[in-house]
């Protein structure tokens, strides 16, 4: 089990793997000097960091509204605390107050074991802003994790977990490390699921060239959630569109924004421009999938390095046009279950999502109970940013940080009488959700929200 | 000492308050706003935006919302803090006599003037308690604290309490006029002694020293949350939906998916 002093830790990737993403591990002895070094590049950059750092009251009101903290109640779980581990570092460097009157406020010299904890606990944020939402003057702690993770990974400090998809992404261009064939062979598979289960005919053309839409799927819907990928074929079927899904880019989200928001995450974004160039599309389309999501639709213009000439549109915007518009015909009453909604946070606090959501479930499902709080006020589901370890330990925390959401499922009582539906529309939510919903007990399915269309959707 | 506090201090004190202040905000300013971080639901108009900005000024409403027992002792310190520097600079400038342009007599005047100073130092010197104590008793709050930030509040709490005690003790206290005529000096580079009141150079001497650490410490809030929601509170505006080449009604004409139709694939 990793451990280190105390500390709680995912395992590390070793030297080995850091270099199949670029990196060359630094050695122990340099890594402070070179720590402090990206520090000071870092925060002559970014100025919501040097805000994080310079105009905290610490007035501690973002304590009691992150799921991390209320699940542990571990201090550095606090969001200004989990800030303080670099603030402290970064004061004693980079201000004068810091220099000069060390102690008083707060101020320390960065070593080892610090790196060490900064490693610990930017893994135990889940970079889902909440704490940006409620805090007076709209500090974003996690734009600290993510500066924290950004050096971690340039040091050669980063999750297995996060490495390995890394390497992946190169080699594969998503995340699970699916080849052409898997893919096809896998949609092959679901066309006879959706005739078997819904008795429609749907194939999932793959790499067509002249295709008007490129859908991007997140590659965990062809392991975990068929239903999803299976509700976006019914969609663009059901609406005659002609749509295609690439072999090379099949990732709706990219782990670069969660350890490396340079190399990694601009690999995926201009993979994404040549396949659609290449493909002759008109309009791209995205999967569910949270962290995703927001990468590309609020990182990707200011990282791009070529023009970009396609409108890119979540599904669910498409599918609520389609339902204002009285386009689509669904019968809510098909799915006679009680259903409630878990707010994927990236859609409601960083993309906008939170109405249309409801637009699309409200159409599908006859018996919705909203949670409480929900829409940019929820929280998270305590997988964010993947932090989906399965060593024991990492394992043990994960419960806890889903201990919120529990609580705020078994409120709404869907799971009553254990044929619930929690309808959880990002892929690290239902990654997270799918084990946490059986440790909870909590009586509910998982789903997302295009398996709700699909299901809803009436053909004749 | 008095020489000091009096008639130099005050020029280092300025010195270091602008150019702290301007170091600090060009600090800011040189770095970018990387990447878009607007928090949603997106505003679509400026006027939404200053609607933000100013529920939140105004009415601290984040901390209504999301820790009213913190709102309970922060808001009323903040407006009253907000009202201290307001009637400070008013009173002082029209000796008291500001509320004769609201028809009141100039005697009625000085005692509203007087009333309220004291009304609003006393809601401060409550506030700054209250947030004391917060800070103290509630374990997450003191987990969170540095020793900088209960100095913060306890010299705030001495420049309150030496100002609220020459208002309730007139005795020792001091008129508009001498004040105004020592400002006046200093304004002009002509620094005249400063008035012989042991409590109130008390008053200025803290005062002083709070401007001088403002640009070094936490305090820097005022200019640093109008930063913030720079970036996180914008106008975004959504693509368009709908998708290309598609027609929903034709599509459901020809029966496509529908197994007679044959395979579901649209040309
Ligand atoms: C636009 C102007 C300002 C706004 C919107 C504002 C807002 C806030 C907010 C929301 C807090 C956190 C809640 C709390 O701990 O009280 C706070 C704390 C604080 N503010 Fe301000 N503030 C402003 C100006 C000032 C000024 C000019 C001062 C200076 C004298 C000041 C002194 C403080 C102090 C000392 C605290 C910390 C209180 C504590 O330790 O609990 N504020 N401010
Ligand atoms: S709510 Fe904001 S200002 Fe208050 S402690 Fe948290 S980050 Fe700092
Ligand atoms: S981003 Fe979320 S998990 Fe991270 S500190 Fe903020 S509230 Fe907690
Ligand atoms: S995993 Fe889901 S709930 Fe959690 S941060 Fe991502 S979108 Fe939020």
């Amino acid at each position: 089990m990793p451990e280190y002093k105390g500390l709680k830790i995912p395992a590390r990737a070793t030297d080995e793997e850091m270099r199949k993403i670029h990196i060359e591990p630094v050695p122990d002895e340099q890594k402070v000097d070179k720590a402090i070094q990206y520090l000071d590049e870092i925060r002559k950059k970014f100025r919501s960091f040097v805000l994080a750092m310079e105009s905290c009251v610490k007035c501690g009101a973002c304590a009691e509204n992150c799921h991390t903290y209320l699940g542990t109640r571990d201090p550095n779980n606090i969001p200004t605390m989990r800030a303080e581990l670099m603030r402290k570092i970064y004061r004693r460097y980079f201000t004068p107050e810091g220099r000069w009157f060390g102690k008083l406020v707060g101020a320390q010299d960065l070593d080892l074991d610090t790196i060490m904890q900064w490693y610990s606990y930017f893994y135990q944020c889940n970079e889902c802003r909440r704490c940006g939402h409620v805090c007076p003057f709209g500090i974003d702690t996690c734009e600290v994790t993510m500066i924290g993770r950004q050096i971690l990974h340039w040091l050669g400090i980063v999750p297995k977990l996060h490495a390995s998809v890394g390497a992946s992404m190169e080699r594969t261009g998503n995340h699970t490390g699916l080849t052409k064939a898997a893919i096809v062979d896998t949609l092959e598979f679901l066309s006879e699921e959706i005739r078997d289960e819904f008795g429609v005919e749907v194939t999932f053309p793959v790499d067509k060239e002249g295709a008007d839409i490129l859908y991007v799927p997140s590659s965990a819907d062809f392991l975990l959630n068929p239903y999803t990928l299976m509700g976006a074929g019914m969609f663009f079927t059901y609406i005659g569109a002609n749509w295609t899904i690439s072999s090379h880019m099949t990732e709706a989200g990219n782990f670069g924004l969660l350890f490396d928001q340079q190399h990694t995450m601009r690999h995926l974004f201009t993979r994404l421009l040549h396949t659609a160039q290449q493909l002759g599309v008109k309009k791209i389309v995205w999967g569910e999938c949270g962290h995703g999501w927001r990468a590309w639709k609020m990182y990707l213009k200011g990282m791009a390095d070529l023009p970009l000439r396609w409108e890119i549109t979540h599904i669910h915007n498409e599918v609520a046009y389609y339902i204002e518009t009285n386009q689509l015909k669904l019968d809510p009453y098909k799915i006679g279950r009680p259903v409630t909604l878990h707010d994927p946070c990236n859609y409601v606090r960083a993309c906008n999502l939170a109405e249309t959501l409801r637009k699309v479930i409200r159409a599908c499902v006859a018996d919705f109970r909203e949670m409480y709080p929900n829409r940019e006020d929820n929280f998270c589901c305590g997988g964010g940013s993947a932090i989906l370890f399965d060593d024991p330990e990492m394992y043990q925390l994960r419960i806890k940080f889903s201990a919120k959401k529990a609580e705020q499922v078994r409120a709404t009582g869907v799971g009553k009488d254990g044929n619930g539906i929690l309808c959880a529309p990002c892929s690290i939510c239902k990654a997270q959700l799918y084990p946490m919903v059986e440790e909870h007990e909590l009586g509910v399915e998982v789903k997302g929200l295009i398996d709700l269309v699909g299901m809803a959707l009436v053909w004749r | 000492m008095a020489y000091f506090i009096g008639q130099i201090l005050p020029y280092i004190t300025v010195t270091v308050f602008v150019l702290g202040v301007l170091w600090r905000l060009w600090r800011w300013a040189a770095a970018r706003i990387v990447h878009d971080i607007t928090l949603s639901p997106f505003p679509q108009t400026k006027g939404e935006v200053l609607g933000i900005y100013l529920r939140e000024i105004i009415l601290f409403r984040n901390l209504f919302k999301f820790d009213l027992p913190l709102w309970v002792g922060a808001w009323p310190m903040h407006m009253a803090l907000f009202g201290v520097l307001g009637g400070h600079v008013v009173g002082i400038y029209f000796l008291g006599k500001q509320f004769v342009y609201l028809g009141a007599s100039e005697e009625l005047s000085k005692h509203l003037s007087e009333l309220l100073g004291t009304v609003m130092g006393t809601i401060f010197l409550a506030g700054l308690l209250y947030l004391l104590y917060r800070r103290a008793a509630i374990d997450r709050v003191r987990q969170v604290s540095n020793p900088s930030d209960y100095l913060m509040i306890l010299l705030l709490i001495a420049i309150v309490s030496v100002g609220d005690f020459m208002r309730f003790f007139p005795a020792y206290g001091i008129e508009y006029e001498p004040v105004r005529e020592w400002f006046y000096t200093l304004a002009t580079f002509q620094p005249a002694a400063i008035p012989d009141n042991p409590f109130f150079i008390l008053h200025i001497l803290l005062v002083q020293v709070l401007i001088m650490i403002f640009p070094f410490s936490k305090l820097m809030h005022l200019f640093g949350m109008f930063g913030m929601r720079w970036i996180v509170n914008r106008v975004q505006r959504e693509p368009a939906p709908g998708l290309p080449n598609v027609d929903v009604a034709a599509a459901r004409a020809k029966g496509i998916g529908l197994p007679q139709a044959g395979a579901g694939d649209a040309a």
